[in-house]
Protein backbone atom coordinates (compact mmCIF):
# COMPACT_ATOMS: atom_id res chain seq x y z
CA UNK A 1 0.00 0.00 0.00
CA UNK A 2 0.98 3.31 -1.18
CA UNK A 3 1.05 6.35 1.77
CA UNK A 4 -1.62 9.26 0.90
CA UNK A 5 0.64 11.51 2.36
CA UNK A 6 4.65 12.30 2.41
CA UNK A 7 6.34 10.58 5.28
CA UNK A 8 9.48 12.21 6.93
CA UNK A 9 10.99 8.81 6.38
CA UNK A 10 11.05 5.65 4.85
CA UNK A 11 11.23 3.64 7.29
CA UNK A 12 9.39 0.61 8.52
CA UNK A 13 8.72 0.11 11.71
CA UNK A 14 7.99 -3.44 13.95
CA UNK A 15 5.03 -4.33 11.66
CA UNK A 16 6.42 -3.15 8.60
CA UNK A 17 4.26 -0.29 8.26
CA UNK A 18 5.54 3.20 7.27
CA UNK A 19 7.09 4.51 10.59
CA UNK A 20 4.70 7.90 11.51
CA UNK A 21 5.89 8.05 15.21
CA UNK A 22 7.33 11.89 14.60
CA UNK A 23 3.70 13.05 12.75
CA UNK A 24 1.86 13.08 16.15
CA UNK A 25 3.61 11.85 18.54
CA UNK A 26 1.89 12.60 21.68
CA UNK A 27 -1.74 11.68 20.24
CA UNK A 28 0.41 8.46 19.42
CA UNK A 29 1.52 7.67 22.54
CA UNK A 30 -2.09 8.37 24.24
CA UNK A 31 -3.31 5.86 21.33
CA UNK A 32 -0.75 3.15 22.21
CA UNK A 33 -2.43 3.35 25.84
CA UNK A 34 -5.36 2.83 25.05
CA UNK A 35 -4.62 -0.10 23.33
CA UNK A 36 -2.86 -1.62 25.87
CA UNK A 37 -5.53 -1.08 28.15
CA UNK A 38 -8.15 -2.45 26.07
CA UNK A 39 -6.03 -5.57 26.05
CA UNK A 40 -4.87 -5.32 29.72
CA UNK A 41 -8.97 -5.00 31.27
CA UNK A 42 -9.51 -8.41 32.69
CA UNK A 43 -13.38 -8.35 32.56
CA UNK A 44 -13.24 -8.99 28.76
CA UNK A 45 -11.27 -12.35 28.35
CA UNK A 46 -8.54 -12.66 26.02
CA UNK A 47 -10.16 -15.05 23.31
CA UNK A 48 -13.19 -12.41 23.27
CA UNK A 49 -10.83 -9.70 22.88
CA UNK A 50 -9.15 -11.46 19.93
CA UNK A 51 -12.10 -12.55 17.83
CA UNK A 52 -13.66 -9.21 18.09
CA UNK A 53 -10.41 -7.46 16.68
CA UNK A 54 -9.65 -9.91 14.12
CA UNK A 55 -13.52 -9.57 12.89
CA UNK A 56 -13.15 -5.77 12.90
CA UNK A 57 -9.51 -5.97 10.94
CA UNK A 58 -11.78 -8.23 8.32
CA UNK A 59 -15.28 -5.73 8.33
CA UNK A 60 -12.58 -2.68 8.21
CA UNK A 61 -10.21 -4.27 5.63
CA UNK A 62 -7.17 -3.97 7.90
CA UNK A 63 -4.67 -6.91 6.84
CA UNK A 64 -2.08 -6.33 9.42
CA UNK B 1 -30.21 34.20 15.61
CA UNK B 2 -29.55 34.43 19.78
CA UNK B 3 -26.52 32.78 21.07
CA UNK B 4 -26.20 30.77 23.65
CA UNK B 5 -24.16 32.04 26.64
CA UNK B 6 -22.30 28.91 27.86
CA UNK B 7 -19.39 29.39 30.86
CA UNK B 8 -16.51 27.68 31.22
CA UNK B 9 -18.32 25.13 33.92
CA UNK B 10 -19.45 21.90 32.76
CA UNK B 11 -22.66 22.42 30.80
CA UNK B 12 -24.08 18.73 29.70
CA UNK B 13 -25.13 17.34 33.71
CA UNK B 14 -27.51 15.57 32.37
CA UNK B 15 -26.96 11.55 33.83
CA UNK B 16 -29.56 9.05 31.65
CA UNK B 17 -27.48 5.52 31.43
CA UNK B 18 -29.55 3.85 33.30
CA UNK B 19 -28.85 0.66 31.79
CA UNK B 20 -26.34 -0.26 34.08
CA UNK B 21 -26.83 -1.05 38.08
CA UNK B 22 -24.18 0.19 40.44
CA UNK B 23 -22.88 3.32 38.84
CA UNK B 24 -21.95 5.48 41.27
CA UNK B 25 -23.55 9.50 41.44
CA UNK B 26 -21.70 11.76 39.14
CA UNK B 27 -21.96 14.87 37.27
CA UNK B 28 -22.24 13.30 33.99
CA UNK B 29 -22.54 9.52 32.50
CA UNK B 30 -19.34 9.94 31.31
CA UNK B 31 -17.85 10.66 34.97
CA UNK B 32 -20.13 7.46 36.53
CA UNK B 33 -18.28 4.99 34.32
CA UNK B 34 -15.18 6.61 34.58
CA UNK B 35 -15.63 5.95 38.39
CA UNK B 36 -16.19 2.26 37.73
CA UNK B 37 -13.79 1.83 35.00
CA UNK B 38 -11.02 4.31 35.71
CA UNK B 39 -8.04 2.82 33.57
CA UNK B 40 -9.74 2.68 30.50
CA UNK B 41 -12.18 5.72 30.44
CA UNK B 42 -8.96 7.45 31.58
CA UNK B 43 -6.84 6.03 28.84
CA UNK B 44 -9.79 7.29 26.05
CA UNK B 45 -9.51 10.66 28.14
CA UNK B 46 -6.55 11.12 27.43
CA UNK B 47 -6.76 10.31 23.45
CA UNK B 48 -9.31 13.08 23.51
CA UNK B 49 -7.60 15.28 25.03
CA UNK B 50 -4.66 14.72 22.70
CA UNK B 51 -6.50 14.44 19.49
CA UNK B 52 -7.82 17.74 20.84
CA UNK B 53 -4.49 19.69 20.94
CA UNK B 54 -2.73 18.11 17.75
CA UNK B 55 -5.57 19.64 15.90
CA UNK B 56 -7.48 22.84 15.02
CA UNK B 57 -10.26 23.17 17.68
CA UNK B 58 -12.72 24.85 14.91
CA UNK B 59 -11.99 22.11 12.10
CA UNK B 60 -12.55 19.55 14.83
CA UNK B 61 -15.45 21.14 16.18
CA UNK B 62 -17.53 21.23 12.83
CA UNK B 63 -16.12 17.54 12.09
CA UNK B 64 -17.62 16.64 15.21
CA UNK B 65 -20.87 17.75 15.17
CA UNK B 66 -21.61 16.20 11.65
CA UNK B 67 -19.95 13.12 12.80
CA UNK B 68 -22.60 13.02 15.86
CA UNK B 69 -25.33 13.85 13.18
CA UNK B 70 -24.34 11.22 10.71
CA UNK B 71 -24.66 8.63 14.18
CA UNK B 72 -27.12 10.09 15.26
CA UNK B 73 -25.68 11.37 18.55
CA UNK B 74 -28.35 13.95 19.33
CA UNK B 75 -26.62 14.53 22.65
CA UNK B 76 -23.07 15.21 21.27
CA UNK B 77 -24.95 17.21 18.25
CA UNK B 78 -25.97 19.47 21.23
CA UNK B 79 -23.15 19.83 23.15
CA UNK B 80 -20.26 22.31 22.63
CA UNK B 81 -17.06 21.93 22.58
CA UNK B 82 -15.21 25.40 24.53
CA UNK B 83 -12.11 24.84 22.53
CA UNK B 84 -14.19 25.81 19.55
CA UNK B 85 -16.12 28.62 20.62
CA UNK B 86 -13.22 30.20 21.90
CA UNK B 87 -11.48 30.30 19.35
CA UNK B 88 -14.13 31.74 17.11
CA UNK B 89 -17.02 29.11 15.83
CA UNK B 90 -20.39 30.17 16.51
CA UNK B 91 -23.83 29.40 16.61
CA UNK B 92 -24.83 30.77 13.45
CA UNK B 93 -22.40 28.35 11.38
CA UNK B 94 -23.26 25.38 13.05
CA UNK B 95 -26.70 26.05 12.21
CA UNK B 96 -25.67 25.96 8.91
CA UNK B 97 -23.42 23.10 9.35
CA UNK B 98 -26.05 20.77 7.57
CA UNK B 99 -25.24 22.82 4.15
CA UNK B 100 -21.61 22.79 4.30
CA UNK B 101 -20.97 21.90 0.66
CA UNK B 102 -22.75 25.26 -0.50
CA UNK B 103 -22.91 27.40 2.12
CA UNK B 104 -20.74 30.33 1.91
CA UNK B 105 -20.06 30.74 5.64
CA UNK B 106 -17.68 27.44 5.08
CA UNK B 107 -13.82 28.01 3.37
CA UNK B 108 -12.26 25.44 1.07
CA UNK B 109 -10.19 23.88 4.07
CA UNK B 110 -13.30 23.35 6.07
CA UNK B 111 -14.91 21.73 3.69
CA UNK B 112 -12.48 19.53 2.87
CA UNK B 113 -11.77 18.39 6.23
CA UNK B 114 -15.86 17.75 6.42
CA UNK B 115 -15.81 15.84 3.06
CA UNK B 116 -13.56 13.08 4.45
CA UNK B 117 -14.55 13.58 7.90
CA UNK B 118 -18.27 12.22 6.73
CA UNK B 119 -17.01 9.70 4.17
CA UNK B 120 -14.67 8.45 7.44
CA UNK B 121 -17.81 7.88 9.29
CA UNK B 122 -19.79 6.50 6.77
CA UNK B 123 -16.83 4.17 5.03
CA UNK B 124 -13.41 4.37 5.96
CA UNK B 125 -12.85 2.22 2.47
CA UNK B 126 -14.00 4.86 0.37
CA UNK B 127 -12.25 7.23 1.16
CA UNK B 128 -10.58 8.89 -1.90
CA UNK B 129 -6.96 9.94 -2.72
CA UNK B 130 -8.26 13.09 -3.76
CA UNK B 131 -9.98 13.49 -0.21
CA UNK B 132 -6.77 12.91 1.43
CA UNK B 133 -4.70 15.15 -0.96
CA UNK B 134 -7.26 17.94 -0.72
CA UNK B 135 -6.86 17.69 2.86
CA UNK B 136 -3.27 17.56 2.75
CA UNK B 137 -3.36 20.65 0.77
CA UNK B 138 -4.73 22.81 3.11
CA UNK B 139 -3.29 21.41 6.48
CA UNK B 140 -0.03 19.64 5.02
CA UNK B 141 0.95 16.05 5.56
CA UNK B 142 1.56 16.30 9.40
CA UNK B 143 -1.36 18.52 9.77
CA UNK B 144 -3.27 15.21 7.57
CA UNK B 145 -1.81 12.89 9.43
CA UNK B 146 -3.35 14.64 12.80
CA UNK B 147 -6.36 15.57 11.40
CA UNK B 148 -7.56 11.48 10.73
CA UNK B 149 -6.06 10.21 13.81
CA UNK B 150 -8.07 12.81 15.73
CA UNK B 151 -11.28 11.49 13.08
CA UNK B 152 -10.59 7.83 14.30
CA UNK B 153 -10.93 8.92 18.12
CA UNK B 154 -13.95 11.21 18.04
CA UNK B 155 -15.41 8.62 15.83
CA UNK B 156 -14.32 6.02 18.56
CA UNK B 157 -15.48 8.35 21.32
CA UNK B 158 -18.97 9.04 19.94
CA UNK B 159 -19.46 4.91 18.73
CA UNK B 160 -18.76 3.44 22.52
CA UNK B 161 -20.68 6.72 24.52
CA UNK B 162 -23.48 5.52 21.95
CA UNK B 163 -23.40 1.92 22.32
CA UNK B 164 -22.77 2.38 26.46
CA UNK B 165 -26.18 4.97 26.43
CA UNK B 166 -23.68 7.67 27.31
CA UNK B 167 -25.59 10.64 26.84
CA UNK B 168 -23.38 13.34 29.24
CA UNK B 169 -19.87 14.27 28.50
CA UNK B 170 -17.46 16.61 30.22
CA UNK B 171 -15.75 19.33 27.74
CA UNK B 172 -12.63 18.28 26.88
CA UNK B 173 -10.65 20.43 29.37
CA UNK B 174 -12.93 19.19 32.42
CA UNK B 175 -12.77 15.39 31.67
CA UNK B 176 -11.62 12.69 33.79
CA UNK B 177 -8.37 11.94 33.81
CA UNK B 178 -7.52 9.35 37.09
CA UNK B 179 -4.05 9.37 38.67
CA UNK B 180 -2.47 5.99 37.98
CA UNK B 181 -3.10 4.90 41.45
CA UNK B 182 -6.80 5.28 41.08
CA UNK B 183 -7.18 1.74 39.94
CA UNK B 184 -6.35 -2.02 41.00
CA UNK B 185 -6.87 -3.45 37.64
CA UNK B 186 -4.01 -1.90 35.81
CA UNK B 187 -1.41 0.08 35.91
CA UNK B 188 -1.16 3.22 34.02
Amino acid sequence: MTPRIPLPSEELNALGLPDTSTLAPALAAARDQLRRAAFRMRSVDAVTTELVRIRNARHQTCFF
Amino acid sequence: MSVPVHGPVRENRAVTATWLDGLPAADTDWDRFAASWPVPFGALADVVVAAWDETDPVLLELCRLRMATLLGYAADQARRTERARAAGLDEVKVAELPSWPTSARFEARERACLALAEQFVIDANGVTDEQVADVTAHLGPQGCYAFVQALSVVETFQRACLTLGIQSVPDVDLIARPSPDESQEVPR
